[in-house]
């Protein structure tokens, strides 16, 4: 894929490989607090059926997955086994940051043990605020990065800004 | 207290003297001797008895064997002292409240800053002991594992969160915090840095409502209802954008039901 990180593929081939990457979102739960119990029932349950999006929520491992969804409160003591399993995605990779918690520390701003924002171990490209966010604000989410794939340039990928639900 | 039926009479009666507690405490004091320092008893709830460091061990082996007390609950420590940094949740502009530094201990009392306490039950009736021990200045305290394995966890919980050594526990090592922490995080003098550089966030609990603009406006346009045009400022600015006589008797009436 060396042509497509220098951003020197033909463009109508730009656009059929984006459409295909964001229509195959494997999505690798990491699920660390209450968040985790929202988002299986945004991804697991019929009701939302987060597959109609394309999003496939069952790999095995990190290195087969496209999308991390961190929902959850982040601690210190986690934060290294998130860094690591991360790092074992295979590019491109996504983060969506689900709650307040994994976004920011939420309701424990001022504890001792828990990581104020999991985008301070790695890159967040979507933030889905909410204590918990509702399953639609999750699939909203997923959307936006989706819309984000779609117009991505590949050697772009490192340098654009995060999106945040509103 | 209260005049009603039942329940108050129930528990303003005067308690029965409570035998099996009782019992219980009568057996501890005549094998610890000099070792139990004091004890409180809440005749039908529970019992609290204060031991001294060195029958510490004794004390939890006679619960275990001779009252039969077999389950162990859970042992933790409390930290007595007041904090020094206030809740961290009054307001940062008025004046600082003044810092409470009276030390009030609970029951069965207590002499030290630190004390542990530890809580074992009987798996075949409902009776438990509440067991204090003073932790003195040099923060250690024998172990219990030998006499309750389950005690290992929480020994080495209480250790890293309030530094106290349990001297001749297997693993004094983290459960919880990260190998690298420093300091004691459930210690009252453990500052919680994200409170010194940012006041509480829940001091600015009430937002501002947003302006209502479905019912009120209407009604604030209505030149006879007085009322509504008090009380409903926001209305006044959108007044000219939704202004429907035809609407304003019945939202007027609608308004007067609300102040009713």
């Amino acid at each position: 894929m060396g042509l497509v990180e220098k951003g020197l593929m033909p463009k109508p081939l730009t656009t059929l490989l984006n459409t295909a990457r964001k229509y195959s979102l494997w999505v690798y739960q990491w699920g660390l607090a209450c968040c985790a119990i929202e988002m299986g029932a945004a991804f697991g349950s019929p009701r939302y059926d987060v597959m109609r999006l394309g999003v496939i929520p069952f790999p095995a491992s990190p290195r087969q997955a496209d999308l991390v969804v961190i929902s959850g409160t982040v601690t210190d003591k986690m934060a290294p086994a998130i860094r690591r399993l991360y790092e074992q995605m295979p590019d491109p990779k996504y983060v969506i940051s689900m709650g307040s918690c994994a976004n920011c520390g939420g309701p424990y701003w001022d504890s001792y043990s828990v990581t104020k924002g999991v985008d301070q171990i790695i890159p967040v490209d979507v933030y889905v605020p909410g204590c918990p966010p509702r399953p639609e604000a999750l699939l909203e989410g997923v959307v936006l990065l989706q819309e984000r794939i779609q117009n991505e340039d590949m050697s772009e990928r490192w340098r654009g800004e995060p999106i945040v639900v509103s | 207290m209260s005049p009603e039926g039942a329940i108050a009479e129930e528990t303003e009666a005067p308690p029965e003297p409570d035998v099996e507690r009782e019992q219980l405490l009568a057996t501890l004091a005549e094998s610890l001797g000099e070792g139990l320092v004091e004890s409180h008893l809440i005749p039908g709830l529970d019992l609290w008895v204060r031991v001294t460091p060195q029958a510490w061990t004794t004390a939890c082996t006679v619960v275990r064997d001779r009252l039969d007390l077999r389950h162990f609950d859970f042992l933790s420590a409390i930290d007595w002292m007041p904090s020094p940094y206030g809740k961290g949740e009054d307001d940062p502009t008025e004046e600082p409240k003044e810092l409470d530094t009276e030390v009030v201990q609970g029951y069965a009392g207590g002499e030290t800053r630190f004390q542990v306490i530890a809580r074992m039950a009987g798996t075949g009736n409902h009776l438990a002991v509440n067991l204090k021990v003073d932790i003195g200045d040099d923060m250690t305290l024998p172990t219990i594992v030998g006499v309750y394995a389950g005690a290992d966890w929480h020994e080495r919980e209480t250790w890293e969160m309030f530094g106290i050594f349990f001297d001749g526990h297997p693993g004094l090592k983290h459960i919880y915090l990260p190998g690298d922490f420093e300091g004691h995080p459930l210690r009252k003098d453990f500052p919680l840095i994200a409170r010194m550089v940012k006041p509480w966030p829940g001091i600015v609990d009430v937002e501002p409502m947003p302006p209502q603009l479905e019912e009120e406006p209407a009604a604030s346009d209505a030149p006879a209802d007085d009322d509504a045009g008090v009380q409903d400022p926001p209305g006044d600015a959108a007044e000219s954008a939704t202004g429907e006589p035809s609407v304003t008797g019945e939202s007027s009436a609608n308004s007067e039901g609300d102040d009713a």
